[in-house]
């Protein structure tokens, strides 16, 4: 069974919860986001899922390994970035690389090719003879991040993947994050970067030791309080008719878009029908999508009260 | 879950290579093999050359009351020095695999280099095999190497006073070829199970260093003239040391589980 089933998963230390009752299911070709503040269990979570911890309650299959009984096999087919690049700063990059192939036992004349791709792809094409020590914090993230895809994983973690990237590798990494997921392996996100998960996962949890949230990320986005209006030319004209509305208090108007915000959903279909009767020329209405970060600080506030 | 060898050569591969790479290390491993072979040269070297010294015949009735008026003193404090010096000379073979497992586990572990590994299909089994032999292998290498530096040496300094070669006598071949392997084991586990707890190389190596008093002191005692060593002493040594090797070996096993490593990162 592929993909990623997740049943009541939880894990104390000693007296302290670190994750409790935690439900989920990720498929394969999806790219799933795990978030939540410092401390909230992302990363046990992730030690969970690649056999490093076993869990104190509740069961996990990651591709078809049960995580507790299973662990040679679930670390065959799982890559694991870690918080930190964890790179032995002596050996060059390559040799940091070819440790990785002798541990799962590849054939490194046929491994060789697909990480030589990843290395030039992440732009540290001849340098695999320079030891790791001489890199730079990016140089070692994105070096950690080819060693993690070294044994072709199907299920692949990435805790925090584009921490300490300048802005055009982080777009590398996004794009080679996303083409994987393409191939149809399941890849689990952690990442506080919130613009970044909202481009590249389908959908997230919200976590805090416990599920706060899960949804894809187009629907938590979604606030039913504003629509989106594309209109024929200028959108200002028609401002005054809308605002005329007892229950459209607020309309923003900029180039050929109107914002109109909402007492409730249900008015939609009467802010078109407003449009139209002033003579306007709708292209498309949308509810409005709100940054995934305003959602989510929402939530945790809701959560603190 | 199997033992694949391929694996733990995997680990004995990139632990070698590292400590080839590791200047520091190198040098405070070249340390002991040097004193150890320098200092009893040195020694026999001055019996050598004041056979008639009348002090050398009080020292030599001091261990040995019933020393024949004819037996020369100079060529008995130098058997009894090789003798002697042979407990000394296990504290290399001891000491040098403390210096690289504690670098290698407990430094995986202060480079937070020990994570991605666990996640790799590796056993804690395949780890323990793979980091000892790294430890091992040089620690009996340099064991040997010394050991023909300094027979030759020895040989060489001697050759005035006795004529013939004096080394390698059964003593120390014995003891170089059997037991101080069984102590190399030792001195790995030791340090293999302190580093599994501490978090820096540093302290498991100042820990793990402390098992060589009992060795120290057991030639301090030969020098005081309480103990009497010789191959059958020497023996008895190899032979608590190979049990120790036994449970040391099952204990460190048990120790590096995933789990238990990934959980004291504090
Ligand atoms: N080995 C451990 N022993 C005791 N407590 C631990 C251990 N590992 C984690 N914890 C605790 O579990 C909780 C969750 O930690 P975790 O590292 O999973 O958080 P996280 O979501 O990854 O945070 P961050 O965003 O800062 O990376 C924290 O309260 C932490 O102190
Ligand atoms: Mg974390």
């Amino acid at each position: 069974m592929s993909g990623i089933d997740v049943r009541g998963l939880g894990k104390r230390f000693g007296e302290r919860v670190a994750v409790e009752g935690l439900t989920f299911h990720v498929r394969p070709g999806e790219v799933f986001g795990l978030l939540g503040p410092n401390g909230a269990g992302k990363t046990t979570t992730v030690r969970m899922l690649t056999g490093l911890l076993s869990p104190t309650e509740g069961e996990a299959v990651v591709w078809g390994h049960r995580v507790d009984r299973d662990g040679e096999g679930l670390r065959k087919v799982v890559g694991l970035l870690t918080e930190q690049p964890g790179l032995y700063e002596r050996l060059t990059a390559r040799e940091n690389l070819r440790f990785f192939m002798k541990l799962h036992e590849l054939d490194e004349s046929k491994a060789w090719p697909r990480t030589q791709h990843y290395l030039e792809r992440f732009g540290l094409g001849g340098r695999e003879e320079e030891p790791v020590g001489g890199f730079s914090k990016g140089m070692r993230q994105k070096l950690a991040i080819v060693r993690t895809l070294v044994h072709d994983p199907s299920v692949i973690f990435l805790d925090e993947p584009t921490s300490g990237l300048d802005p055009e590798s982080a777009r590398t990494v996004r794009d080679a994050v996303a083409e994987l997921a393409s191939e149809g392996r399941t890849i689990v996100l952690c990442s506080h970067n919130l613009a970044e998960v909202e481009r590249l996962c389908e959908r997230v949890a919200v976590v805090k030791r416990r599920l706060l949230l899960m949804g894809p990320v187009r629907e938590l986005r979604r606030s039913g309080q504003a629509l989106d209006v594309r209109v024929d030319g200028e959108a200002e004209r028609f401002r005054v008719a809308l605002a005329a509305l007892p229950f459209a208090p607020n309309v923003l108007a900029e180039g050929m878009r109107l914002r109109v915000m909402l007492e409730d959903e249900s008015h939609a279909p009467d802010v078109l029908a407003c449009l139209v009767g002033a003579g306007a020329r709708v292209h498309s209405a949308v509810p409005a999508q709100r940054p995934l970060e305003e959602v989510y600080l929402d939530l945790l506030r809701e959560e603190g009260v | 879950m199997a033992f694949r060898p391929r694996r733990a050569l995997a680990v004995f591969w990139k632990d070698f290579l590292d400590l080839r790479k590791n200047v520091g290390l190198l040098v405070s491993m070249a340390v002991l093999p040097a004193v150890m072979v320098l200092v009893p040269i040195a020694v026999v070297w001055t019996y050598v050359n004041t056979p008639n010294s009348a002090d050398l015949r009080s020292v030599a009735q001091f261990y040995d009351p019933t020393l024949p008026l004819g037996a020369s003193a100079a060529r008995f404090l130098i058997d009894k020095t090789l003798t002697d010096w042979f407990g000394l000379f296990l504290v290399m073979p001891v000491f040098v695999p403390i210096l690289i497992a504690s670098q290698s586990v407990a430094g995986e572990k202060e480079r937070r280099t020990l994570e991605p590994l666990l996640a790799s299909p590796v056993t804690a089994a395949e780890l323990v095999a793979g980091k000892s032999l790294a430890a091992l292998v040089p620690a009996v290498v340099i064991t040997w190497v010394a050991f023909i530096l300094f027979c030759v040496g020895v040989d060489i300094v001697a050759w005035p006073l006795v004529q013939g070669p004096l080394m390698p006598n059964a003593l120390w071949t014995f003891g170089v070829l059997v037991i101080a392997p069984l102590f190399a084991f030792f001195g790995n586990g030791v340090a293999v199970l302190i580093s599994a707890r501490v978090s820096e190389a540093r302290m498991a190596q100042q820990i793990s260093a402390l098992v060589v008093l009992p060795l120290v002191g057991m030639v301090g005692g030969q020098v005081a003239g309480i103990l009497k060593a010789g191959l059958g002493f020497y023996a008895l040594q190899g032979a608590v040391v190979l049990v120790l090797d036994a449970v040391l070996l099952v204990a460190s096993i048990r120790l590096l589980d995933r789990e238990r490593l990934v959980s004291r990162w504090g």
